[in-house]
């Protein structure tokens, strides 16, 4: 048969791409690979060059900070064009061809689902998304169906959600109006938001789901604005985003909005207008501002002359640090025993420390001495439970001038009795 | 809020009917429905914006957000699309053309040229989303409860000369008359002495200006982005073949029957579903009446 | 090396699995001449179908049945036959491209009820767990997936030879009439749009199991597996290894597909970090450029139909 012959051509090709030959040794072969999977073109291709710029940098400072086992760290970057396939073929190769060590990025649940399912939890390799939001990862966890190896830097999208029900409920809004994007992520938040917004008050007389890439969105603000609502409520990446807003306010919608995390970019501001978003707020994981986070916002900033603020950004940084840490303190870099390292980053009681590559050179003195650690990274600490979801602390965001601005933090206690609040 | 819903509607609708022409044109003269016409007007868009950058958006006259420097930049676009058009047809359906493939090849050719199309524009211009300008109206209320931009009225009132001066070269210039002689019968019209090359070319040409016209409008009313053409693919194609293929009105009644289709539906079905409305009105016309709304019976 | 051969035998099923639609592609365009734009709504049918009959009960979802593998596939390439029929009478006697901008829209609008129906697809969410066949019997996922490739080889062997024999059978020689010249058939007395809609059901019934394999493998389904993008693939395939031959179809599917991973591999390697996020535009110019200069250079694709000539021509 004709493709058997191809079969084996493709062997050759393959051979010829991949240079480093399996090769079994004790101590790890440099230098460590380290696989990203991204949607660096697709509806989703802004968002994704963003946050690979933020895992770039995560990558340089771990080899500034001494890499991993005395090797440096290689960051082979994969794009997934949004499409599921695509990113599976990329992971199956990254993992069987290329041999990394863990994988991170992968941000619609979509695609970062099939890649758990068929290619890391078999083949046990680490993966340590930086968005996937989906209440579905939770309870794959729970049923043992990821073996453990999925982790995310960002908490479900519950806090978030019931943060920003609680500021609607203590602004005084009464009657909401939500225009979501309709992804496991929009669908996901609206159930939560509608769930505590009603425990705390205020009402939401409409919901419209939308489709993303649609030329235009005018037919969804219109049905959001005929129940006259006194606040919406936006759950829409920057792009979407931006369009939404402007037609709502073009079209006369209240300025009393609120804007869920991903809106959090100096772009989205800048496209709508601050004028126009001046009372409005929004909310965003952690994020808690201390010096760690400040320290990779300066970092951020210094290295690609832009703000870190936007969806993904903080908690990819996040993601690679965390394995890079992981790494280094696993005895060998099987993907079981990084696994099992990874909750060993965030010891109590450990010493902390942040983010930046002298940092991570402390960290790395720290683990050698057999000392434990505490990371307190570009989202504040970071504490990944039986399922591998970080609890989060929750940080409500202004625009003030022409800028964002922090309003003020809910902590992690905040946010827990916000939860027994409304879950009871 | 009908009210609303119609008079976006008619702004859609009006975008929709000026791409839709181009695809109508080659539907009837070309002979063949070119899938790669919507990424003209991502370039038409594009081109535009690049324009802009150089000459800013110029400062606002009168309530508009913009000033003649982007009806200037429209104008280049138009020429830029249209060369644009010229050069794909030059380099990929004219050889086919000559080679006399069937037409359903060129349609293929077509999807591997919206592929390359739309992927350049994202190489050259990036993903992000783009603004003509960063000003932000505020919609007036032309009538109780019915709001527009002052942007969208003057896209409107354009959209709607642009047809009126299209309809009369085409009813009354010599090369409008070989166009239409050429969508009547090919074979006719060579022996009457009709330039095919010259038409085919002012085909290109016509559909390109249009199609970067649409893009820049639909730019300017809402935003600008790698697949905004690629969106409005079903649209336009729905908008031509309601009206028949090859009737200029026809196109323009099917664009707007398409922009109120999709801003009304809303009212009745939940949005997540306005996408399959132009597929549906499709589907609904081609079993009622397969020539369209406007076209004559199918001569065989 | 045991990584390299994981990775081909993953590779090679994927392109099994898109061989078989191409095949189903084929039989619609190559053999019969019928524009289906949108093959990704009958492999989205097919996927779902055996997600839903397969995939195992979950309190929030309506269906869901966890029902044994076969039958899953038998009720995927039933749901797809129904729904092509349904299409079919509504389409079939539209000319090439009216035929190819609805079935574009048809596609369309099966993603949206996907996305949108939560009760029974689970919306955006997907529906997780789908088992694969005999998954408990193997403990290292090589070998489990060895056995899913010699399962879907088997696969594409039963479809590709159903496929040949129909072609050579009376039925599909009135096929290859009806698309040289269909007055003619008809003239001979050949319903033409019943032959055409019987060859648009099998081949989205083909179509539907390959979706169904699809989900199968990788053991998720969600409506974003099933942008427009994938039916321009398929085409691809089937036009650059040559439409109307059945070797083509699967020689087009390993073509594309390897040269869609082995660029999105050398983007990788090659480029620098800073230019790697428009890697993928640069893949999509790729493989539009080879199906332009397919259609521009070899018309025919690599392997076209071989000309028939009757035997008693021959002689």
């Amino acid at each position: 048969m004709k493709y058997l012959i191809g079969l084996g051509l493709g062997a050759v090709l393959g051979a010829l791409a991949s240079q480093t030959p399996a090769m079994a040794q004790s101590g790890p072969a440099c230098p460590v690979k380290l696989g990203g999977i991204l949607p660096l073109t697709g509806s989703m291709g802004p968002v994704g060059k963003r946050i690979s710029d933020s895992a770039q940098l995560a990558v340089e400072h771990v080899n500034a900070g001494g890499g991993v086992k005395g090797c440096p760290v290689q960051f082979i970057l994969r794009d997934d064009q949004g499409q599921s396939t695509v990113g599976v073929d990329a992971a199956k190769f990254l993992v069987d061809v290329e041999r990394v060590s863990a994988i991170t990025g992968t941000v619609s649940s979509g695609v970062t689902l099939p890649i758990l399912v068929s290619v890391a939890a078999p083949s046990k390799i680490p993966l340590v998304s930086c968005c996937s939001t989906a209440a579905t990862f939770t309870t794959l966890a729970q049923e043992g169906k990821t073996g453990g190896f999925f982790f995310r830097t960002l908490p479900t999208v519950k806090t978030q959600a019931y943060a920003s029900a609680a500021i609607a409920a203590e602004r005084g809004f009464k009657r909401i109006s939500v225009i979501y994007i309709n992804t496991d992520f929009g669908t996901g938040m609206v159930k939560d938001f509608i769930k505590a917004v009603e425990k705390l008050g205020p009402k939401v007389v409409k919901t419209v789901a939308y489709n993303e890439n649609q030329p235009s969105y005018r037919a969804e603000v219109n049905v959001a604005l005929a129940e006259k609502p006194d606040a919406v409520f936006f759950v829409a990446f920057p792009q979407d985003g931006a369009t939404m807003t402007r037609e709502w306010v073009s079209l006369g919608g209240t300025q009393n909005m609120i804007l869920n995390n991903s809106l959090r970019s100096p772009e989205y501001v800048k496209s709508v207008g601050p004028k126009f978003l001046q009372n409005a707020y929004g909310m965003d994981n952690a994020s808690v501002s201390g010096p760690t986070v400040e320290a990779f916002k300066t970092l951020f900033q210094a290295k690609y002359n832009q703000s870190p603020d936007g969806p993904g950004i903080y908690n990819q940084y996040d993601a690679v640090i965390a394995l890079g840490l992981a790494m280094n303190i696993a005895p060998n870099l099987t993907g079981d025993s990084i696994r099992d390292s990874i909750r060993k980053i965030q010891t109590a009681g450990g010493t902390v420390v942040g983010t930046g590559p002298d940092e991570f050179k402390k960290a790395l003195a720290l683990i050698k001495e057999g000392k434990p650690i505490k990371y307190v990274g570009a989202t504040g600490p970071l504490e990944f439970d039986a399922n591998g979801d970080v609890s989060g602390a929750a940080l409500i965001w202004t625009v003030k001038g022409d800028n964002l601005a922090v309003d003020r933090t809910l902590t992690v206690e905040d946010m827990n009795a916000l939860m027994k609040k409304i879950d009871g | 809020m009908i009210g609303q819903a119609i008079a976006d509607g008619f702004l859609t609708g009006a975008i929709i009917a000026l791409g839709a022409i181009g695809v109508s044109l080659s539907l009837q003269i070309l002979r063949f429905a070119n899938f790669s016409h919507s990424e003209l007007l991502t370039w038409g868009a594009y081109i535009a914006v690049t324009f802009v950058s150089f000459a800013t958006a110029g400062v606002s006259v009168g309530p508009l957000s913009f000033g003649w420097q982007l009806l200037a930049a429209t104008a280049f676009a138009a020429a830029g699309t249209a060369l644009l058009a010229i050069l794909v047809d030059w380099l990929v359906f004219g050889p086919l053309r000559n080679r006399g493939a069937n037409h359903l090849t060129l349609v293929f050719a077509s999807f591997g040229a919206a592929l390359i199309l739309r992927n350049l524009v994202l190489l050259i211009w990036g993903p992000e989303a783009r603004y003509y300008t960063n000003e932000l109206q505020i919609a007036v209320e032309v009538f109780p409860d019915v709001r527009m931009l002052p942007d969208q009225i003057f896209v409107l009132a354009l959209a709607f000369a642009i047809v009126l001066a299209l309809h009369l070269f085409l009813r009354f210039s010599r090369l409008g008359m070989a166009m239409r002689a050429m969508a009547e019968s090919p074979a006719l019209a060579r022996i009457c002495g009709v330039e095919i090359g010259k038409v085919i070319r002012w085909t290109w040409i016509l559909s390109g200006a249009l199609a970067a016209m649409a893009g820049v409008f639909s730019g300017l009313t809402v935003q600008l982005r790698p697949e905004m053409g690629f969106n409005l693919l079903l649209p336009l194609f729905t908008a031509a073949i309601l009206g028949g293929g090859g009737s200029l009105i026809g196109a323009v009644i099917g664009g707007l029957a398409v922009g109120l289709a999709e801003n009304l539906s809303v009212l009745v079905i939940p949005a997540g579903y306005k996408a399959a409305v132009p597929f549906l009105l499709l589907l609904a016309v081609l079993f009622l009446r397969p020539q369209g709304l406007f076209g004559a019976a199918e001569r065989s | 090396m045991i990584g390299l051969l994981s990775y081909l035998v993953f590779f090679a099923i994927i392109v099994l699995i898109l061989g078989v639609a191409t095949l189903g592609l084929n039989l619609q365009w190559g053999t019969t001449g019928l524009f289906n734009a949108g093959v990704v709504g009958f492999y989205a049918i097919g996927g779902y179908a055996f997600a839903i009959l397969c995939a195992p009960p979950r309190p929030e979802l309506m269906a869901n049945f966890g029902l044994p593998w076969i039958v899953g596939i038998i009720g995927a390439m039933a749901a797809s036959a129904l729904a092509a029929l349904i299409i079919g009478l509504l389409t079939i006697r539209l000319r090439g491209d009216y035929l190819a901008i609805t079935t574009f829209g048809v596609a369309v609008s099966i993603q949206l009820v996907t996305l949108n129906w939560e009760a029974l697809t689970g919306g955006s969410l997907g529906l997780t767990t789908i088992p694969r066949p005999a998954a408990g019997l193997f403990d290292s996922s090589l070998s489990a997936n060895i056995f899913y490739l010699a399962l879907t080889l088997g696969a594409t062997a039963l479809v590709y030879w159903g496929l040949e024999s129909i072609i050579r059978s009376p039925w599909g020689r009135v096929l290859k009439a009806i698309r040289e010249d269909e007055t003619a058939a008809i003239a001979l007395g050949k319903d033409a749009r019943l032959f055409r809609l019987q060859s648009f059901v099998l081949g989205s019934t083909i179509i539907g199991f390959a979706g169904a394999l699809y989900v199968s493998f990788i053991g998720f389904v969600s409506p974003f597996d099933f942008a427009p993008i994938l039916t321009f693939q398929i085409w691809t395939m089937l036009i650059v290894g040559g439409s109307g031959n059945n070797k083509g179809a699967l020689l087009g599917a390993f073509i594309v597909w390897g040269l869609w991973s082995a660029s999105g591999t050398f983007i990788s390697m090659a480029l620098p970090a800073a230019y790697q996020t428009q890697g993928g535009a640069v893949q999509s110019i790729l493989i539009g450029l080879v199906l332009v200069c397919t259609l521009l250079f070899r018309p025919r694709g690599l392997i076209g139909e071989q000309p028939t000539v009757s035997r008693h021509l021959a002689s």
